[in-house]
């Protein structure tokens, strides 16, 4: 069952071709990742999700209900974290999340209660600080007590870690996958590695259409190549680069790249194969490897593969 | 209305907060202060500039302090206002501070309605402080009987300011910057003077309430003889406010 579709949604820019004939469906209860390297239309396809653009074809529903550009009733069912929130600096965060709890229509005398969850939930202080003295990650942390104000069936974060330090992110990663049982999320990033750590569905945008989307198992499997990387002594480097060169003459291997000092080989043939074979190949040559592992396959590779 | 109620709480709130309200009180109590000192010091100060200009002036009376009122309203103040309330739409957009609320199901027209109704609660109550504060001056240095309307005189221009107030609104939220929407303003009160130009239109234009005031003080004009111009300065007040808010709803934010 679908909370979110995306029906043949276009939208243009003038000339400029954001989204083109986008199909999608988010599954209920889902982490949704939404990839596309920056400009690549996430946040424009957020807006549309929200009404706040005008989509220029196509439709876009939410739990059954059509989403309207301006005022849509859809609204109800979101919540909402920007990638930079902006609150207003003269409010304490209780004032504006009194602000917003009023606005959503929560009863006053629930009001006061739910505001104090969100303050444990998102683990800030509730106290008489204006939030034009908090640091980026507390407004962040303010940015999701607002968005679960209304308890939301789906939450939007566009790109909410790009402005985050490694401990920043890291909490927030921990707090949207705390989430999961609770409601749908959509996480729109171009971070692949927070991605890969919280959802379990993801989607990747490139030139106005979806290229790829589904688990991120299936994605691995279809699209991922087996790697094994592999590092030699930098005085046996071009001994090495003759010995891969001629593994893939005999079909053995498909590929290598050098990154830094290591080689990174794709290979379809069973790993106990092409690693036999590798270490056949090496003893011959007298070249004795320094490091040799298998790569798992990561959505940077599907990524890579999909874009291309 | 709801959201009327709960918007403008938050614009009173950020007024008080950011300091916008005393400083805008503070602005027009200054204006309330000098007036009738200007008028009072006004002969003093040409005469001091010697003997040998051989200047006479007759004694100022409270006519010259309502006219030294009218010139600072109508030629600083009401632009010191433009500038206050030029961005206070746009900036918002700008900031992208109204996404959170208009996605939380905030109206969009309730926000220009508050935007409105704060930008005339505080236009309005320091020009009155200000007309308070001139009145007490005026009849404390100038005991005489020349100036014996001065709320017919104020009338007009409460009304003309609750029309500018209106153009300040439609230009914030028309234009992306501040600059632009405090142009625009500026702009549309340059087309009102030039529009005066034209004889036949005279009885309608919204510049006419902030250009008879001191005749009206004075009694030499009677409010009615403004009757049209006010009649078209509220339509006009209207016409930019519903304006705004069909602009507003079409906003991308």
């Amino acid at each position: 069952m679908s909370l979110l579709t995306l029906n043949k949604v276009s939208k243009t820019f003038g000339n400029n071709s954001v989204l083109d004939n986008v199909d999608l469906a988010i599954p209920k209860g889902s982490i949704y990742g939404f990839i596309g390297v920056n400009g690549a239309g996430k946040t424009t396809t957020m807006k549309l999700i929200l009404g706040l653009e005008e989509i220029s074809s196509g439709e876009i529903k939410i739990d059954g209900e059509v989403v309207t550009f301006g005022q849509t009733k859809t609204n109800r069912f979101t919540g909402y974290l920007p990638d930079v929130p902006d609150f207003y600096g003269f409010m304490t965060a209780r004032e504006y999340l009194k602000l917003c709890g009023e606005i959503t229509g929560i009863p006053k005398k629930h009001l006061a209660n739910k505001i104090g969850e969100m303050f444990k939930k998102v683990g800030l202080e509730d106290n008489k600080k204006q939030i034009k003295t908090y640091s980026r990650g507390m407004k962040q942390r303010l940015g999701v007590a607002q968005a679960l104000l209304n308890e939301p069936k789906l939450l939007i974060c566009d790109e909410p870690t790009s402005a985050l330090d490694p401990n920043g992110r890291r909490e927030f990663l921990t707090l949207i996958a705390s989430l999961k049982k609770e409601m749908t999320i959509i996480f729109s990033t171009h971070i692949l590695d927070d991605v890969e750590r919280i959802c379990d569905q993801v989607c990747i945008l490139h030139n106005s259409k979806i290229v790829a989307h589904g688990s991120l198992t299936v994605l691995k499997q279809q699209y991922a190549q087996e790697q094994i990387e592999i590092q030699v002594e930098k005085k046996d480097d071009t001994l090495f680069t003759n010995l891969l060169d001629q593994l893939i003459k005999e079909e053995k291997i498909q590929a290598y790249t050098k990154k830094e000092t290591a080689y990174v080989v794709n290979y379809t043939q069973p790993y106990l194969a092409v690693t036999h074979t590798l270490f056949a190949k090496c003893e011959q040559k007298d070249i004795a490897p320094t490091l040799l592992r298998k790569v798992a396959p990561s959505l940077e590779q599907i990524f890579l593969e999909v874009t291309a | 209305m709801k959201d009327v109620t709960i918007f403008l709480k938050k614009e009173g709130l950020e007024v008080w907060r950011t300091k916008r309200l005393i400083l805008i009180l503070t602005v027009f109590v200054l204006f309330g202060l000098i007036s009738p000192l200007i008028a009072i010091l006004t002969p003093e100060i040409l005469s001091s500039f010697g003997s040998e200009l051989n200047i006479t002036l007759p004694e100022p009376t409270s006519l010259d302090s309502w006219m030294q009122f009218y010139k600072n309203l109508t030629q600083i103040g009401i632009y010191i206002l433009a500038v206050f309330f030029c961005g206070s739409v746009n900036g918002e957009i700008r900031k992208g501070s109204l996404v959170n609320l208009v996605t939380k199901g905030l109206n969009r027209s309730a926000i220009i309605s508050s935007k409105f109704i704060m930008m005339m609660i505080l236009s309005l109550s320091a020009i009155l402080l200000s007309f308070f504060i001139t009145a007490i001056y005026t009849a404390v240095y100038f005991p005489d009987n020349d100036s014996p309307h001065i709320v017919a005189g104020l009338i007009p221009f409460l009304v003309f300011v609750v029309f500018f107030s209106a153009i300040i609104l439609l230009g914030s939220t028309l234009f992306d910057g501040s600059m632009a929407s405090l142009l625009f303003t500026i702009g549309v009160i340059i087309v009102l003077y030039l529009v005066n130009i034209v004889e036949p239109l005279q009885a309608y234009n919204p510049i006419q309430l902030i250009g008879e005031n001191l005749s009206l003080v004075e009694g030499t004009m009677e409010l009615k003889a403004l009757g049209l111009a006010i009649a078209s300065s509220l339509l006009l007040a209207v016409t930019a406010y519903l304006f705004s808010m069909k602009l507003m709803n079409k906003k991308k934010l």
